[in-house]
């Protein structure tokens, strides 16, 4: 019965290890791209990182500078040249504000209410509860349109303000929250309100502590969805570079790119896509606990 | 034929050995007990027998065949769980069900609608219903057959796990802590099922406690287990009148018995606190344990010779018997002593009494527990 | 419970929020709808239901209908699937289970919009891996894919890979070829959904009591099949509900892959609800059938999430 055990774990992982590849093949793309001189990507040659032979760059003269700075190898020069063209960085920059602002404000808003429909009684409660169910069917982004014709008549496209504000209610988060509120035991509250507290600092003071769990799952689920987040930058930023969220920058590049700028191209994305790649890889067991969480609930 | 035989059995996880060269030999038909103390190993025996767990070393017979290959759904064996592991999107019907319909439907019959088309599928199915309700009969559930578990009390889920093991009519019936997550009352009232269905189906009987009496209600035989050990295997009652260790002496039996220490001198007297045993021990010139049951001990307040002098500090009174917990005068030892609710007037807390014992009944032990046997015991 | 002032406070801010970025929206566009407004414009007219006519009835939108079911239906069945099968597949393994989850989670974290891109460079007819290596292929891989003209799909004189071969490497043009654009953009999500499918099963795997097995196996349930059919599906069935739920929200959804790739093309073959809402509303500032799409899309979504959510799941608790 052992020597079948064995055999088995064996085929499991050959097909495992060929789906992994699959899965992996896109990524191996673009890194490798991102390594390699214009020749070798269209010819599709040397391996994982390319010959790297020192060669001087022709879109780099004709941007007006001197062979010799133009002369260095490939891979260095793919992302140099993007840092050059696009102000990564303040892509970078922008995704961090712009995730950053959208979580606080939602936790603000959110953070509140679900202690107020968990917690609190009031008249009314319930409806708004039903109101939070049915706005959870609603998708954000379906409701796109509309709210860009809002913003447009209060002149607000084109900011960081139109970037941030249709996400600052997360019913999603509101739910979330209030499940796990609900599981936090009364007399917990009671004492605090024994001590004095308002039910405001209760909120934050006595709340906010028991719910950090939760609330680091819906921070990662919320960073990420809106760190990825393409469709309404994409809508609601309509001539502002300044203000391009990663996934924009990405998009620029490639839309503005000559045709045969595909490194730096590859360079860009590798760039943009490592900070939330890294941080995965680093904290993933805390990702996909918080994900399953987030869905379980 | 429902006998089932371990040899040698042996069994670790990794560094930790769980049973220790194990022996034991089920005969037919007969209800025996596993018990002893959580961690002792009890339910990894059971589910060797099983065969959920294989061991590390050893051979397991049914009906003098080595199963040590065989899978568990193979052994014909039926298993009632702690937990009952009943199906919770079935009905009870369908819980019952499914293991003569795993049995009996060949693969293609199984198919939902397209198995109905077989000839003989009318037939077996009707088999089955019949078998299904015979047997909800027999444990009254039939009411319940239509429910899901989740809207079943334990007592019902309880029987329902017992139906399910009982259709398959199997040579064996192997029953991991059944009781356990019952109200005592429940409990209670479900041991005398249990014999009683035993009884009824002749069939034998493997069942894992660690509550004691539970073992010594309903068994025919009972196997006493410590840290993977078998220490005894004896009928009720002569685990209890006749313990071959301290260990079982004092496992089973409620209120534990009571110990002493006491030696032996050279010509086989046994003393121990300042009175003397009239039999002799076989073995001389050794220090000792004696072992005295509370019910084998007499407690009043008038003196009397060759008693014990002490003084209550506690009471338990449990309606028809009343416990004294006694501290010895003069001595660091305690003892339990079984008295008359009808004493309470008289005796009470820091009462001052007189201990007497009955004769005959003391049991003795060396220092590594083993049992001293009395010259004139056989 | 507290009798307090202090809800209003508390809910206010989250209810005008709610009201005036999900509700009212929907309202307006449910308004625009029955116009012929154009943002910019100062005044429009009513059109009552000119616009809906237009969707059922021109060919673009018909296409659209279509492209938009056709993803759907081919990425939740297969993500929701495939996700099973990882998931039961790490269940099982004795080591190495971390590093799998890790990896195929991977494509859920990554930024779409940059793995679309790098798809595209992989599928790219002359410099991506994939074709390449189907024409390095054509040597060797041919003879053993061919080994398998038994299968019926696989003649050796007509099958695919050996005209392609044939024919000077002329494999297909994934992304610009009309026949094969929507499996390609369905590749790609599929690629991406499953590993969060995937790791929701994982969770429902391990909540399942093991005893229940032991249970199966007792009652003679034998092979992996049995058990699965008798234990472990029904037990995932809340789980399966709500990943397909997920998984359908958010294949409705789908943008990202078709602008940046196929721009809904070729000839509206990927023509998907969102990017035709961004391509008549944003760019040809057809405000109005923009709305429109926009309505149907909601009344699409919310009956089916609603159907899944109440109706079916009172079948699946147990």
């Amino acid at each position: 019965m052992k020597n079948n055990h064995y055999i088995g774990e064996g085929w499991k992982h050959a097909v495992l290890i060929i789906g992994a590849l699959v899965v992996l093949l896109p990524f191996y793309m673009v890194v490798s791209i991102s390594l390699k001189s214009q020749q070798e990507i269209q010819s599709i040659s040397g391996g994982l990182i390319g010959a790297q032979e020192v060669q001087t760059f022709p879109v780099c003269t004709k941007m007006g500078m001197s062979e010799e700075t133009c002369t260095m190898k490939p891979y260095v020069y793919n992302y140099w040249f993007a840092f050059k063209k696009a102000p990564i960085a303040r892509y970078l920059l922008n995704g961090l504000f712009v995730t950053v602002s959208i979580f606080l404000i939602q936790v603000l808003i959110a953070l509140p209410c679900a202690y107020a429909l968990s917690k609190l009684r009031f008249y009314g409660r319930e409806f708004i509860f039903s109101m939070v169910l049915f706005c959870l069917l609603i998708p954000v982004h379906a409701i796109a349109l509309p709210l860009y014709v809002m913003l447009a008549k209060i002149g607000l496209v084109d900011t960081y303000a139109a970037l941030i504000i249709p996400w600052t209610i997360s019913v999603f988060g509101i739910f979330l929250m209030r499940q796990f509120f609900m599981t936090v035991p009364d007399e917990l509250i009671d004492a605090a309100r024994m001590d004095g507290m308002g039910e405001y600092s209760i909120v934050w003071k006595v709340m906010l502590p028991t719910a950090i769990p939760a609330l680091l799952a819906f921070a990662i689920f919320s960073v990420v969805a809106h760190w990825n987040d393409y469709f309404w930058p994409r809508i609601v930023i309509t001539g502002n570079r300044d203000l391009f969220t990663p996934p924009l920058g990405i998009r620029e590049f490639r839309g503005g790119v000559d045709s045969d700028e595909f490194g730096p191209m590859m360079a860009s994305i590798v760039t943009i896509t490592v900070p939330l790649v890294v941080a995965f890889i680093i904290a993933q067991k805390r990702f996909i606990e918080g994900i399953t969480m987030t869905g379980m609930k | 034929m429902g006998t089932i035989k371990l040899q040698n059995i042996n069994k670790s996880f990794g560094k930790t050995e769980v049973l220790n060269d194990l022996n034991l030999e089920i005969k037919d038909g007969e209800f025996l007990t596993l018990v002893g103390p959580s961690g002792c190993g009890k339910s990894t025996l059971l589910r060797i027998i099983a065969g959920l767990e294989q061991q590390t070393s050893g051979d397991v017979f049914i009906d003098n065949k080595n199963v040590n290959k065989t899978r568990a759904s193979e052994r014909d064996l039926a298993m009632v769980f702690q937990s009952y592991a009943l199906y919770p999107h079935l009905t009870v019907r369908r819980n019952l069900e499914t293991p003569l319909r795993l049995r009996d439907y060949s693969g293609l019959e199984r198919i939902p609608l397209l198995g109905n088309l077989f000839p003989n599928k009318k037939n077996k199915t009707k088999k089955i219903q019949d078998l299904v309700h015979k047997t909800s009969e027999t444990l009254k559930i039939t009411e319940l057959l239509d429910r899901k578990p989740g809207q079943l009390s334990g007592g019902q889920r309880q029987r329902a796990a017992l139906g399910r093991a009982m259709v398959r009519e199997p040579v064996a019936f192997l029953m991991d802590e059944p009781l356990s997550n019952l109200d005592a009352a429940l409990r209670v009232h479900m041991r005398s099922e249990l014999s009683e269905l035993h009884a009824n189906l002749k069939t034998t009987f493997i069942y894992v406690t660690h509550d004691q009496a539970e073992a010594l209600t309903m068994s025919t035989r009972m196997a006493v287990m410590i840290d993977g050990k078998l220490l005894q295997l004896d009928t009720p009652q002569q685990v209890y009148d006749n313990p071959s260790s301290l260990s079982v002496a004092q496992f089973v039996g409620s209120p534990k018995i009571n110990t002493i220490k006491g030696s032996i001198n050279s010509d086989g007297t046994v003393k121990f606190l300042n009175l003397e045993l009239h039999r002799t021990s076989s073995i001389k010139n050794t220090n000792v344990i004696i072992g005295i049951r509370p019910e084998h001990l007499e407690i009043s307040k008038d003196h009397a010779d060759n008693s014990i002098e002490g003084v209550v500090s506690y009471r338990e009174n449990l309606g028809s018997d009343m416990f004294f917990h006694i501290e010895i005068s003069g001595d660091n030892e305690k003892l339990i002593a079984r008295g008359t609710p009808q004493l309470t007037s008289s005796i009470s807390i820091g009462s001052k009494v007189f201990v007497k014992r009955l004769k005959g009944e003391a049991l003795l032990f060396d220092q590594s527990g083993s049992r001293i046997k009395f010259t004139s015991d056989n | 419970m507290h009798y307090s002032r202090a809800h209003i406070w508390f809910v206010g801010p989250a209810v005008l929020l709610m009201f005036v970025i999900l509700i009212f929206p929907i309202l307006l566009a449910g308004g625009i709808s029955f116009t012929n407004y154009n943002l910019g414009n100062p005044s429009f007219d009513w059109i009552g239901l000119e616009n809906y006519d237009k969707m059922f009835s021109r060919k673009t939108y018909i296409k659209m209908i279509w492209a938009t079911a056709t993803y759907v239906l081919i990425v939740v069945p297969f993500s929701v699937v495939i996700g099973l099968c990882a998931a039961m597949l790490l269940n099982s393994l004795r080591f190495g289970a971390d590093i799998y989850k890790t990896i195929f989670f991977l494509p859920v974290m990554a930024t779409l919009l940059a793995m679309a891109i790098a798809w595209e460079f992989t599928l790219h007819p002359t410099m991506g891996l994939v074709n390449s290596f189907l024409a390095n292929g054509c040597g060797g891989m041919r003879e053993f894919v061919l080994g398998f003209h038994w299968l019926p799909w696989v003649n050796s004189n007509a099958s695919w890979y050996h005209i392609a071969c044939e024919n000077n490497n002329d494999f297909p043009f994934w992304l610009k070829d009309r026949g094969y654009a929507i499996w390609t953009v369905c590749f790609i999500g599929v690629w991406q959904a499953f590993g969060f499918n995937m790791v929701l099963y994982l969770a429902g795997l391990t909540s399942i009591p093991r005893e229940l097995y032991h249970a199966a196996e007792m009652d003679g349930a034998k092979s992996t099949w049995e058990q699965f059919k008798l234990v472990t599906w029904p037990m995932l069935g809340p789980t399966t509900l709500f990943v397909i739920t997920i998984t359908t929200i958010r294949s409705f959804q789908v943008f990202d892959t078709i602008e940046v790739l196929t721009k809904g093309g070729p000839s509206k073959s990927t023509y998907v609800m969102m990017y035709a809402i961004f391509e008549k509303a944003i760019q040809q500032n057809l405000t109005s059938i923009g709305a429109a799409i926009t309505v149907v899309f909601i009344a699409f979504v919310i009956l089916l999430t609603f159907f899944q959510r109440y109706v079916i799941e009172k079948r699946v608790h147990y």
